[in-house]
């Protein structure tokens, strides 16, 4: 009894003596400030980094890539190929993400018009509205492409004028949206020149 | 002759002379009182030294064949005696066993205050971060921003025209990657 008992306290203390070592050992490397944080969250404004680069080059690849299935009349490649843009990852914060992100939005919900998927087309701008940080020359551009599917969707409507003449109201509302956007930005710039 | 008391200190009789009476008699007496013992029986109130060292060992030898189940306290006397005699022999006395018991736990303490110590040291000291990239001081084209400048009003008839865009973008801002590398007080915003 004795003896099982020492046994027990002696694993006891090894077991207290790793667990505190690694204790130690841990809060030295919290110690290593040169190591950035997994979870630290990147400055908006901060300096193009290697991770930024790397980003944007997939982008640009994924973008290639999908022009050149489009070359090809391969649609559905082309919408996957622009549908990986949209998952990529960038630095956190990072105002170039957004725009890339636009970006591929709109030229994805041109691809899926010229399939006949309008209504997921519609479904990938309103996602892409929903989820701007701010108003930009892309976001505008998405408004556009809203209109686009607007059309699209009153050439469709024909035989119901009514649903129709709807969908043309709401396309000259997402125009005129876009010309707003477009206007305040370029009069923005203009004064900071 | 042997008398009754001194049996094992007497002198070791012959193996082939014939057992005297007295010793018939001895060793009838002392089957007897193994055999009550061994039965559970209470020892006599009064024995020799030498019968009762014969009877402990035979009691040991019996036990540790298992033949016997001893009572923990009974085990507890016997391995107490045991020890005792060990340690007046020279052997490890049972208070440095004890500290041999006690090292892990000296050991363990010690490292958990050091341990302690060390982390109340990282809690009360106030970390000294290093100074991140002064953005404010860099020159614009270092910095990750909206395209919006670069790319300015995308007409309706290039709505599409994503790929081009992307590669204006890509273009500018490897140059202001490049151009921070290079230069030589990129060292200010720290290496890419």
């Amino acid at each position: 009894m004795r003896s099982r008992l020492e046994n027990h306290g002696a694993s006891v203390a090894l077991l207290v003596l790793v667990l505190v070592s690694g204790i130690a050992l841990g809060s030295c490397e919290l110690q290593d400030h040169n190591k950035p944080s997994a979870t630290e969250l990147a400055e908006p404004g901060a300096v193009i980094d290697q991770e930024l680069m790397a980003s944007l080059a997939q982008a640009k690849n994924f973008h290639h890539k999908a022009k050149v299935y489009m070359s090809d009349g391969n649609i559905p490649a082309a919408i996957a190929s622009v549908r990986q843009i949209l998952s990529l990852r960038f630095p956190t914060g990072a105002p170039e993400a957004d725009d890339v992100r636009q970006d591929a939005r709109a030229l994805l919900a041109k691809l899926l018009v010229s399939q006949g998927e309008v209504d997921e087309a519609m479904k990938t701008v309103d996602e892409g509205l929903a989820s701007a940080a701010r108003e930009s020359f892309f976001v505008a551009n998405l408004y556009t492409v809203q209109g686009e599917i607007h059309e699209a969707r009153a050439a469709q409507l024909d035989a119901d004028k009514a649903k129709a003449a709807d969908e043309r109201r709401a396309a000259i509302a997402s125009y005129d949206r876009s010309i707003q956007i477009n206007e305040a930005l370029q009069k923005r710039l203009m004064e900071a020149r | 002759m042997a008398s009754e008391d001194d049996i094992l200190s007497a002198p070791v009789p012959d193996p082939d002379a014939e057992p005297t009476a007295a010793e018939r008699a001895h060793a009838r007496a002392f089957a007897e009182l193994l055999d009550k013992t061994m039965a559970g029986g209470a020892l006599p109130p009064a024995m020799s030294a030498d019968d009762r060292a014969l009877l402990e060992m035979a009691t040991v030898i019996r036990s540790s064949t298992g033949g016997l189940e001893l009572s923990p306290s009974k085990l507890h006397s016997i391995v107490e005696q045991g020890l005792r005699q060990a340690t007046d022999l020279g052997a490890t006395p049972i208070t440095g066993a004890r500290r041999k018991r006690l090292l892990p736990w000296v050991v363990a303490s010690a490292s958990t205050l050091v341990a302690v110590a060390a982390l109340l040291l990282l809690w009360l000291r106030t970390p000294t971060r290093p100074a991140r990239t002064d953005v404010a001081s860099v020159p614009t084209s270092w910095k990750s921003r909206s395209a919006d400048a670069l790319i300015g009003r995308i007409p309706r008839s290039a709505a599409g025209d994503a790929s081009a865009r992307i590669d204006h973008i890509f273009a500018d801002r490897l140059e202001g990657f490049r151009d921070r590398r290079m230069s030589a007080t990129g060292k200010r915003g720290g290496k890419p």
